[in-house]
């Protein structure tokens, strides 16, 4: 009974890929649902050259990976303090960082213009890093801090006793133990920054520093009718996330999911 | 027990917490009092901006914005009710089909969350070829089925336009929702389930009386969700229609209007820093108490592992 239906369930991402394979074809009006007769492969060469998918590639992943990076590095630290050493203002340190949780950075998309604007980094990767890294700072503090939170204190105590600086300790017994959160940590905000669109369509004008996101859309706009060129565009440009995804899906889904079970 | 602190201990704590604090500070906590203030001024680009007190909010509340104000904010809110329906409705029965013990369940799991993973402009760029009416293939299938009168402008169409930006939106997020719902229907013990069955319980009765108000928990989470993110939603309907949010407005959202009266664009009247502000102040009021509920929420759950 519950058969059948799962076949509209698998249609509906297989429906995306089979007709992304559209984008080899030149004449979509005649053969709108067979796979094209003679595959024009050069709409790919002629989409990632004029899109400029290269250069996409290299600004989104330059962002992402800093982004993750960062992220991870500030964020390990501040839990770590937080977690595992007593001081009056920790728990309101903790809250602080929480009222970042409920507030949607976005909403305050003109301030923060002005504020690169005076600091000099609109149109710059580098400050969409900063930004980027800002913005996922409170998740990443909710999942570490509260993982850490398990980490039995007679471990620290017995690295402490050995002569450990926090700093060691830090990197030689915390790291590593932590490496389940900060995986979840890192996927999720490199997706996050990977996918965003929002803040490189309003920081970011020169179109060499465009990621993906936004260089799709700058193509679109450029090349408005010419269909089979952008069906080949939108294929590559979604390329990489599917990749990842076929790679990493069990630890991707276990991330995202993070913020709604338990 | 807990370790007591000594002064060198101290000062690197100090270096561990004070870059993020720093970052942190000035780019979430500051920006957001900036957008209050900013909101009580009018800035229009070039030259300094001038206080004008609640002359803002009356522009948008009472004055010449409020028509479109008040018809984002309306497709806001017929973007939330809409979308929760199919995508917590569907995906409630989406997950309850994959808690079925058949053999290589866990395949579907994995293919309906793919859409999630695109980024959403591009989800909405194909979307938008894809209801092109002269190529794109739903029209095509429409024609080719012997629907040709179905066959229509989707995207072109005032009052069809939301409603199918909205289909598009289920299609790539149900993955998230159909997840999170298995989930939990994976936590409802077994013994439960079994004894339900011994008692004589159908299929449909199960469903009814013991899965939906077990999971009705998680429901309650992930329509707070669903209401932030319908709040904030703008790159679909950027793809798919543009920022002016044609056709007549037809598609316009509390997002795109802020854009416009922030940034500018073709056709707004007015490009305004201190207006865009003011639009994200309501927008902020709307979505704020349902944010901290949520954060609520999960502070809660946590301390209770």
């Amino acid at each position: 009974m519950l058969l059948c239906l799962y076949a509209f369930n698998v249609f509906m991402p297989f429906l995306m890929m089979i007709f992304n394979s559209f984008k080899t074809v030149r004449d979509l009006f005649l053969y709108p649902f067979s796979f094209p007769l003679r595959p024009e492969t050069n709409n790919f060469i002629e989409a990632w050259k004029r899109a400029r998918l290269a250069n996409g590639y290299k600004n989104s992943l330059i962002v992402s990976l800093s982004t993750l990076v960062s992220v991870i590095a500030l964020t390990s630290m501040f839990a770590y303090a937080i977690s595992k050493h007593e001081f009056c203002l920790r728990r309101l340190l903790f809250s602080y960082i929480m009222l970042g949780l409920a507030l949607p950075a976005r909403l305050a998309v003109v301030p923060l213009f002005l504020l690169l604007n005076s600091l000099g980094l609109t149109d710059t990767l580098f400050g969409l890093i900063i930004l980027f890294t800002a913005i996922n700072l409170p998740f990443s503090i909710f999942i570490l801090k509260n993982f850490m939170d398990t980490i039995p204190n007679e471990l620290i105590e017995a690295a402490k006793i050995d002569g450990g600086s926090p700093f060691q300790i830090y990197r030689k017994i915390i790291l590593p133990l932590c490496k389940p959160a900060i995986s979840i940590v890192g996927i999720v905000t490199f997706v996050n920054v990977w996918n965003d669109f929002f803040f490189p369509l309003i920081f970011i004008n020169d179109k060499s520093k465009a990621p993906v996101t936004l260089g799709i859309s700058i193509f679109f706009g450029e090349y408005g009718n010419e269909w089979p060129l952008l069906f080949a565009a939108l294929t590559l440009a979604m390329m990489p996330s599917l990749v990842l995804y076929a790679f990493l899906s069990r630890q991707l889904i276990a991330g995202m999911t993070q913020g709604a079970i338990k | 027990m807990k370790t007591k602190i000594k002064k060198k201990e101290k000062k690197y704590i100090l270096l561990f917490i004070i870059p993020t604090l720093i970052l942190y500070t000035l780019f979430i906590i500051y920006p957001l009092f900036s957008s209050l203030a900013l909101s009580f001024y009018s800035w229009p680009g070039a030259g300094k901006p001038t206080f004008v007190g609640l002359r803002n909010f009356r522009m948008l509340f009472v004055g010449p914005f409020s028509k479109e104000l008040f018809n984002a904010f309306f497709h806001n809110v017929y973007f939330f009710i809409l979308t929760s329906l199919f995508e917590l409705g569907i995906g409630f029965f989406i997950a309850v089909m994959l808690a079925t013990k058949i053999k290589r369940i866990s395949i579907f799991k994995t293919i309906i969350y793919i859409p999630n993973m695109i980024p959403i402009i591009l989800v909405g760029f194909m979307w938008s070829l894809f209801l092109n009416p002269q190529i794109g293939f739903v029209n095509q299938l429409l024609r080719a089925i012997g629907l040709k009168n179905l066959a229509k402008p989707w995207l072109g169409d005032p009052n069809l336009a939301l409603t199918v930006i909205i289909l598009v939106n289920v299609w790539r997020s149900i993955g998230f929702y159909v997840l999170v719902l298995l989930a939990a229907i994976q936590n409802i013990p077994l013994d439960l389930i079994e004894a339900a069955y011994m008692d004589g319980a159908s299929n449909w009765q199960l469903i009814r009386k013991v899965i939906f108000p077990l999971t009705l928990p998680t429901f309650r989470t992930l329509l707070i969700l669903l209401f932030i993110w319908s709040f904030n939603t703008f790159e679909l309907i950027y793809a798919m229609v543009g920022v002016q949010a044609g056709p007549f407005r037809s598609t316009d959202v509390l997002g795109t209007l802020f854009y416009r009266t922030a940034f500018g664009g073709l056709g707004s009247a007015v490009v305004d820093m201190g207006l865009g502000a003011a639009v994200t102040v309501f927008i902020f009021c709307i979505v704020m108490p349902l944010s901290i509920l949520y954060v609520v929420y999960k502070e809660k759950r946590e301390s209770e592992r």
